[in-house]
């Protein structure tokens, strides 16, 4: 096939003169997009029509017949018509993004303004789709890790737990007890990092800059501590399938103990200043507002859902590595608004400061590895000394852990922005048959497009920010 | 040389093979030398099935026996959340004639439900178990002849502190399932995620668009015959300037193709 073949007329092109026809690029997508709005039912209607089925219902059980009619939302609309008359001409569609610094990464909302208000909202995601899940099918167990750490880029380290705890469910393995308590740590410091980042970008949203330059300063010193366990600042990748790559140096340590002593001090500072600004109160203060049971229907996750008064986080519904030995507490509001999803977040970084203590105090001896060539990578002097422990370590390389055919399972564990789990499927070869992630973002994204609908234009920035999305890890 | 693939593996269980068509874009090397001029009774091995069985690792040898019943009863990270006995005799009591199969591994409860009955199965497990909240929904490409695709549905009881996996088979030719969308309103994008990426449609679904891909996207990757690299043309890019052309294919050279020259297209 010659180059110029590939260049023939877009197959995808509309047909002239369809709506498809207005736009000029991925036209079937965003008719569609625009049709889904106009489809959709605003607040107002959803709640005219729950009157009026009540009303029916009455009349239904005095001896009527009745039909009901679902709506496009779950709503029962069967007698309420949308509201099409627009005689002052308030309603225009905005879209917010993808490129826009308020939406947290490549993310595109559509909505249909009345006046300021915003009557409808869609959410457009996959501008950061990179079929990570497809990916995974190629590659053995332990290359795919890295992987993780571009998933929910603000906190790679508890990515890479969340995947090794995965394989290891699958695989049968068990880390020794030394990496899973370092493992707690890396993972309450991603924790701390995550928030970090959305106390500062946050407050910054709701109009105020020198927060966001406190937080960057530990969350400086949180990249510093990584970079002296792992090697790398950002992505670590230093979990490994049965264990660790490497023991945490007495230097990182005592970092993370000076780190714990310095940052307690400094949140007491930022409470301090927050909790009872005016300006950040009248900014969050009963906006975005989650009942408990929207936030179990709607699937929220995380902080988000222990904003509504609901009592669900990993660490306590199933514990992993070792938060069944610790003593923490699991920080909940029962507000459910914009306001009490920072109070949660911000109490969390608190008691994952205590939790780090605690693992630091408990620290068993012993080798951060599995010693076992079938289930984990031999350590460097063996490989670098040994035929034996060079010939596995070539075949861990090629091959890796091989769960037993048909195997199938899913672990999850509590990240920062709530459940993330891997659900995966073996075939007895060293790459996974099938890999389905379970991430936080994706959840809470879903919820957003309900808790927009109703609110002001200028908290959709905050309501966006509330919910702590995180692009990499809703498209995965 | 590479190992031999496990006879017992190529012969059993033929439903699990990966024998995915091959992309054209792979380039799969015969191992031509260990399969012709062997000895005469030998049995034929066509070359290209051996090329696709060692297509990306090879296949180490089949589980040991008793291995996976040992992985299914004392894995280290089983948790008590999935130990949901009664729930399970509930369901078959409840729904005998839907609940085909009961299976587990690693502690893990899943449930086969008959496709027609999932939404009613979930309407039962919310309201009168108690499971109140849908963690995911998920699909697995079988790459079967019957029965393709799966699609799973992992459900928490929040105050129980429980775990359900409710598994449904797909056919090919129909792969239609009714929506649970009534159930748990936040099925709604797992389900319109599964058709995306796997082509399953829900039936009931309010707005059953694309998640990730555009519209004007006509596959769905995460089947099994998607190839890695894409396909050339599916998936047009911006121009790179005003006046130009749209691109229909980002990766020319991951497909074989030498790209457009851009300084010409720039003067076209």
């Amino acid at each position: 096939m010659s180059v110029t073949d590939q260049n023939t007329p877009n197959m995808n092109a509309a047909a002239p003169g369809s709506a498809e026809d207005l736009f000029t690029f991925w036209p079937r997508h965003n008719a569609a997009i625009y049709q889904a709005l106009a489809d959709r039912h605003t607040q107002v209607e959803i709640e005219q029509a729950a009157e009026q089925a009540a009303v029916e219902d009455a009349r239904a059980a005095a001896g009527g017949e009745r039909q009901r009619v679902v709506a496009g939302d779950g709503a029962d609309v069967s007698a309420v018509p949308m509201i099409a008359e627009d005689p002052l001409e308030s309603r225009m569609i905005l879209n917010l993004g993808p490129q826009h610094p308020a939406t947290h990464g490549a993310l595109r909302i559509v909505c249909q303004l009345d006046g300021e208000t915003i009557d409808k909202c869609l959410l457009d995601l996959g501008y950061l789709h990179r079929g990570i899940e497809k990916l995974a099918e190629v590659k053995t167990y332990q290359e795919f890790m890295p992987y993780t750490d571009r998933m929910d880029y603000m906190s790679p380290y508890s990515n890479n737990v969340a995947w090794c705890l995965a394989v290891e469910k699958l695989a049968g393995i068990e880390a020794p007890p030394r990496a899973t308590w370092l493992r707690t740590i890396g993972c309450e410091l991603a924790r701390i990092s995550s928030h970090l980042l959305w106390v500062g970008t946050m407050v910054m949203d709701a109009g105020a800059l020198s927060v966001f330059l406190w937080t960057f300063k530990y969350r400086e010193e949180i990249y510093s501590i990584f970079d002296e366990v792992a090697g790398a600042r950002f992505t670590v990748s230093h979990s490994r399938i049965g264990g660790l790559a490497f023991d945490y140096s007495d230097t990182s340590l005592s970092m993370i103990a000076s780190f714990c002593d310095d940052f307690e001090k400094q949140i007491a500072d930022w409470k301090k200043l927050l909790n009872r600004n005016r300006i950040w109160i009248d900014r969050n203060k009963d906006v975005g507002v989650l009942t408990a049971d929207e936030a179990i229907a709607e699937g929220y996750t995380g902080p988000c859902i222990r904003a509504s008064g609901v009592e669900h986080d990993i660490r306590i519904f199933e514990p992993y590595l070792v938060y069944d030995q610790l003593d923490f507490n699991i920080p909940i509001r029962t507000e459910g608004d914009s306001l009490a999803r920072y109070f949660v977040r911000i109490e969390e970084m608190e008691e994952s400061v205590k939790i780090i203590r605690q693992c630091l105090a408990k620290l068993p001896k012993g080798p951060v590895r599995v010693d076992n060539a079938k289930a984990a990578y031999p350590s460097k002097d063996e490989v670098y000394y040994s035929m034996e422990g060079m010939i596995h370590d070539f075949m861990m390389t090629d091959t890796g852990v091989a769960p037993p055919k048909g195997a199938e399972s899913y672990h999850a564990i509590e990240s920062p922005k709530g459940e993330l789990g891997f659900h995966l499927v073996s075939d007895g070869t060293g790459s996974p048959w099938r890999v389905k992630a379970t991430t936080g973002s994706f959840k809470n994204l879903q919820g957003l497009e309900t808790m927009m609908e109703g609110a002001m234009v200028a908290d959709s920035v905050v309501l966006i920010g509330s919910v702590d999305p995180v692009i990499g890890d809703s498209d995965k | 040389m590479p190992e031999t693939p496990d006879p017992d593996l190529a012969a059993g269980d033929a439903d699990r093979q990966p024998e995915p068509t091959p992309p054209p874009t792979v380039a799969l090397a015969p191992v031509a030398g260990a399969l012709v001029g062997g000895p005469d009774d030998a049995p034929f091995v066509d070359p290209a099935e051996q090329a696709q069985t060692l297509k990306f690792h090879f296949t180490p040898r089949a589980a040991l026996a008793g291995e996976m019943e040992r992985l299914q009863n004392e894995n280290p990270h089983a948790k008590a959340t999935w130990q949901v006995p009664k729930v399970i005799a509930a369901l078959q009591d409840r729904f005998a004639d839907a609940v085909t199969d009961v299976v587990g591994y690693a502690g893990e409860t899943t449930v086969f439900v008959e496709k027609g009955a999932i939404a009613d199965v979930c309407l039962f497990l919310r309201d009168e178990v108690g499971f109140d909240y849908l963690t995911d929904i998920g699909t697995v490409d079988r790459f079967t002849e019957e029965d393709r695709f799966e699609v799973f549905y992992n459900v928490c009881a929040l105050k129980a502190r429980k775990r359900i996996r409710l598994k449904v088979l797909v056919d090919e030719e129909d792969p239609v399932v009714p929506t649970v969308t009534g159930v748990w309103k936040g099925a709604n994008w797992h389900e319109r995620e599964a058709w995306d990426m796997m082509g399953i449609r829900f039936s009931g679904h309010p707005d059953m668009r694309r998640i990730y891909m555009p519209e004007d996207f006509e596959y769905h990757p995460a089947r099994k015959e998607f190839p890695t690299l894409g396909i050339p043309g599916s998936l047009p890019l911006p121009p790179n300037h005003p006046d130009g052309e749209l691109q229909p294919d980002p990766f020319p050279r991951a497909h074989g193709q030498i790209p457009k020259d851009l300084s010409t297209d720039a003067d076209d």
